[in-house]
């Protein structure tokens, strides 16, 4: 099938042997997450049998895929630049989960370019290893040179070391000389620092200067492994089926459904973009301010950059978690808190561009992302992390000689000698910093502050040990999706249900529909729920229904297909509310069909695709089922089931009281332990999985094509009651 | 490959630049061999289009050349594209990207590098300096010859010939008119507007006639330079 490069490089470090996969053989996935567990499961769980519930991330049975989709590479919109990583993570607690993460730039267009989809990485190396891929030559190559540098400096080394000395800025010659063979671009390199080279279960891998792939901490797994880095070079092409109807699709999307430069209007300010999904100018989500002189940086093919690069290169390619993780200085949900201030700043006012910068240290702000992105730290982990530090500073448990022992400075917060400080322990493993590389759950663990911090809620890892993104007590969808999957959701696609009537009310500019109206234009593409509008009904009264559960449910499947498999970026897609479409009608539904299609030739409906995500989503549960997740596990930290703040901000949404579609405020409340119960069961029977243990079922999994997969679970012992 | 061996026979001068002898002695072989295609003593007529670069304003994202290589080859390629953007991560803007169109030279050495009339003026689509394959005998010195870094007329290793930018007249994958009267992909798929289109030829001492000011007032106001 056009779209694909025809072939998966499969590498074990262990043997040294490097061997190739057939991409039809996975075509049926789509791509991307599909591939990678299909491959997990196929290399790990049937051909070595291993017991999935005795190994975790960092032994040398797991197996890492480096994914691509067939649109990586080409022009279609928000659909070419992502990878995506999977694996078993370190990251996660109680269970170390099977898990994903993902990363923009140019890395997996490069590899599509050199001629693969994708590459498994299994066993461990003897030593330091980078592996050095230039088309279809591919080698293991020692690392020594390279272990120690920070994730810059082991890149320009790799870019300097591939280019033969000659430099960039011409054409260079690629694979052995006289070929013919050239480019003008450098490598690609995906590499770990040195919280990498420490096995850091808070490290990343990083791309270029602000690209990381941090949640799981799958920069400690490739430390685990000996793997520093892998480059790669690509020369070749990347078929298209129909080259006419790309550009027609292109074409239609961005003139129906994006930005124009002639429509932008400055008073809606930064946040003219955050709701905006498809529609995003090319505004960065940062938390510093930005300076004049700067340009928009895009990932591959993105018709709009959401990170700048910047003069004199400070903060390069740097936004969102990493450009306010160290002086935006907020407890909680970044967003959420983002969103009070405005509140309380904005009035009935306009929101001007630059009023929303929390940081008036801009330039420590850029040193302190460039920093986590050479030392290759998680700004997931350090966002909520940092402020609890700074409570427990407060408090009088943390600093020089108190029961947790350190020299950091908090009397000089928000100055760059702390941050970098605290940063440089972490990556060495210093001090607290040893404590602090295992995460702020596990740290507090050790520190015998778990519990007490997660029931006060000053420890913000409220599900599977993992910081706090949306509040699930707010944003159900986020937090029900997480606790359900292995990490922070990270899928913006319903924020504007939240976002765009909060703004337009605080902005004083009114409602743009009416709440009815809003609700439908999110549920009538969500197939096959599409006729279920109260799936939008974020009310209290609604908030464990099975309308509910049928959003999360839909929300796993598309994600699981589009976002994570075909690798639609999650800040664009899906895109249903947009502010240029008519009728705010947005692309989704229609969109990622037709890119789909004119990539790969394969004519795929809608509702099919939400089909093929039900299967990937059944395929990851059968996974986490044999490592041991049972429903009772899936569990809120303590303080959710408590009350949310009331002074953090009240959403304005859509609700449905005794039939009536209101916008309303949605915010004080917290999660009930026991309707939460409830709510799962209602999930489970939505899934057609075992409602006392949230197990597969053979039924379920037999329908998706997955019989075998039932086999295995029942030689097991892990096979969902029907 | 016996124009090539021939070629091959033309020996440099000591002393003379290796890119000044293919220059020179590319011009006079061609006024000897291809004296149709070129008037002794006369220049060859200006091209009719030209793009102009805004590099401050180019986002990295490459469109232009997964546009290039889509319209011109059918397939996505970024060694095959006519445009071609050479970035740096870890550089301060705007020193972190560069664009590199064709120039459709005044006096364009690639043009006078080919001794096979291959690399040509083709005076039916607006004086564009482009490749005819069928002609193009592989010798790479029209590639050697752009004095301009990146190149700008490029090696097709899979096909074995030269090719360059042709202003979109040629694009067996694009509906429409390309060429200087019609659209150029670049052009038209750059999602900054970073890349216009002109009749008129930019001056073409240094790069100021090429690299312009694209940016606008809506620019500015999504917090970007606009002088």
């Amino acid at each position: 099938m056009s779209g694909y490069a025809g072939k998966i490089l499969r590498i074990n470090l262990t043997s040294g042997v490097i061997s190739e996969l057939d991409t039809s053989l996975y075509e049926a996935w789509g791509g991307g997450h599909g591939i990678g567990s299909a491959i997990f499961w196929e290399k790990v769980v049937i051909e070595k049998q291993v017991d999935l519930s005795a190994i975790d991330g960092f032994h040398e049975d797991n197996v890492v895929t480096i994914m691509t989709s067939p649109l990586t590479g080409t022009l279609a919109a928000g659909a070419s630049a992502r990878t995506e990583v999977q694996g078993i993570g370190v990251q996660t607690y109680p269970f170390e989960w099977f898990t994903r993460s993902g990363f923009g730039g140019r890395f997996g267009p490069m590899l599509k370019f050199a001629g693969w989809d994708g590459v498994a990485i299994e066993g461990r190396a003897d030593s330091p290893v980078w592996i050095d891929i230039r088309d279809g030559e591919v080698e293991i190559r020692d690392a020594s040179t390279l272990w120690g540098l920070d994730t810059w400096e082991a890149q320009e080394k790799v870019w300097e070391e591939v280019s033969g000395g000659t430099g960039y800025g011409s054409w260079v010659e690629v694979g052995p000389a006289g070929n013919g063979r050239k480019s003008t671009q450098r490598p690609a390199v995906l590499t770990i620092g040195p919280a990498g080279e420490q096995l850091c279960r808070v490290a990343s891998l990083i791309h270029d200067a602000g690209n990381g792939s941090g949640q799981g901490g799958f920069g400690g797994v490739w430390g685990s492994k000996n793997l520093k880095a892998i480059s790669v070079i690509g020369t070749g092409t990347i078929p298209v089926a129909n080259p006419e109807s790309l550009l027609e699709t292109r074409r239609w999307a961005l003139e129906n459904f994006t930005f124009s430069q002639d429509e932008f209007e400055p008073s809606m300010g930064m946040w003219a973009t955050m709701p905006s999904n498809f529609r995003s100018f090319p505004v960065p989500l940062l938390m510093w301010q930005r300076t004049e002189q700067c340009r928009p940086q895009a990932c591959f093919g993105c018709q709009a950059g959401c990170r700048c690069r910047y003069d004199p290169g400070y903060g390069n390619e740097s936004s969102c978690k990493e450009s306010g993780y160290y002086t935006s200085m907020m407890m909680g949900s970044q967003q959420v808190s983002h969103l009070a201030s405005l509140q309380a700043a904005a009035g009935s006012q306009a929101l001007p561009l630059k009023d929303l910068a929390a940081d008036d240290a801009p330039d420590v702000s850029k040193q302190a992302a460039d920093l986590a992105q050479q030392l290759g730290i998680n700004t997931g982990e350090l966002e909520t992390g940092i402020p609890y530090l700074r409570e427990l500073y407060m408090m009088g448990v943390l600093g020089p000689g108190r029961e947790i022992d350190c020299d950091l400075p908090f009397d000089r917060f928000g100055e760059y000698e702390l941050v970098e400080r605290l940063l440089t322990m972490i990556a060495q493993r210093e001090g607290i910093g040893d404590d602090i590389a295992e995460g702020f759950t596990r740290a507090a663990l050790r520190w015998g502050r778990l519990e007490e911090d997660l029931q006060t809620g000053i420890l913000n890892n409220c599900h599977w040990g993992m910081a706090m993104h949306y509040d699930p007590r707010v944003s159900l969808e986020w937090g029900y999706g997480t606790v359900l999957d292995a990490r922070d959701i990270n899928e913006h696609g319903f924020c504007p249900l939240y976002m765009i009537p909060t703004l337009s009310q605080y902005s004083g500019k009114g409602q743009p529909v009416t709440a009815e109206e809003f609700a439908k234009i999110f549920s009538e593409r969500m197939v096959p729920y599409h006729d279920d509008p109260l799936m939008l009904d974020f009310s209290s009264a609604n908030m464990y229904s099975e309308h509910v559960a049928k959003l999360v449910a839909w929300h796993r499947h598309y994600s699981r297909f589009w976002i994570q498999s075909v690798l639609f970026c999650d800040l664009q897609f899906p895109d249903f509310f947009n502010w240029a479409a008519p009728g705010y009608r947005g692309i989704t539904g229609e969109g990622e069909p037709r890119f789909f299609e004119a990539v790969t030739g394969r004519e795929l409906s809608f509702a099919d695709s939400i089909e093929i995500g039900r299967k990937i989503w059944n395929l990851d549960n059968a996974i986490w089922t044999l490592q041991g997740r049972h429903r009772d596990e899936v569990q809120f930290a303590d303080y959710i089931y408590e009350l949310h703040p009331a002074e953090w901000a009240i959403f304005t949404m859509p609700v449905n009281e005794n039939g009536e579609w209101t916008y309303g405020p949605i915010g004080e409340r917290s999660i009930d332990r026991t309707q939460f119960e409830e709510f799962k069961t209602r999930y489970y029977g939505i899934e057609g999985w075992d409602p006392d243990t949230g197990w597969p079922t053979r039924s379920t999994l037999a329908s998706l094509g997955l019989g075998t997969v039932a086999d295995e679970l029942e030689n097991k012992g892990k096979l969902g009651q029907e | 490959m016996g124009n090539l061996k021939e070629r091959e026979t033309i020996k440099r001068p000591p002393g003379i630049s290796r890119r000044d002898f293919l220059k020179v002695s590319g011009i006079a072989v061609m006024s000897v061999r291809f004296a149709g295609c070129i008037i002794p003593g006369r220049s060859i007529p200006a091209a009719e289009g030209y793009l102009l670069i805004d590099t401050r304003k180019c986002q990295g994202c490459m469109t232009c050349m997964l546009a290039c290589s889509l319209v011109h080859e059918g397939f996505e390629s970024l060694s095959l594209a006519r445009i071609q953007i050479v970035q740096d991560p870890f550089k301060g803007f705007p020193d972190d990207i560069n664009i590199a169109q064709c120039r459709q030279c005044e006096e364009p050495a690639c043009l006078a590098a080919c001794r096979f009339g291959a690399l040509h003026v083709d005076s039916t689509n607006g004086n564009i300096r482009t490749v005819d394959p069928e002609k193009c005998v592989g010798c790479q010195e029209c590639v050697k010859a752009c004095p301009f870094a990146p190149g700008r007329s490029i090696w097709d290793f899979q096909e074995n010939h030269a090719q360059k930018c042709d202003l979109c007249a040629a694009t067996s994958f694009w509906d429409g008119q390309g060429g200087p009267g019609g659209n150029q992909a670049c052009v038209t798929f750059c999602p900054m507007k970073a890349i216009a289109f002109t009749t008129e030829m930019p001056v073409q001492e240094g790069d100021e006639g090429y690299n312009v000011n694209l940016r606008d007032g809506i620019w500015q106001s999504l917090g970007y330079p606009a002088d």
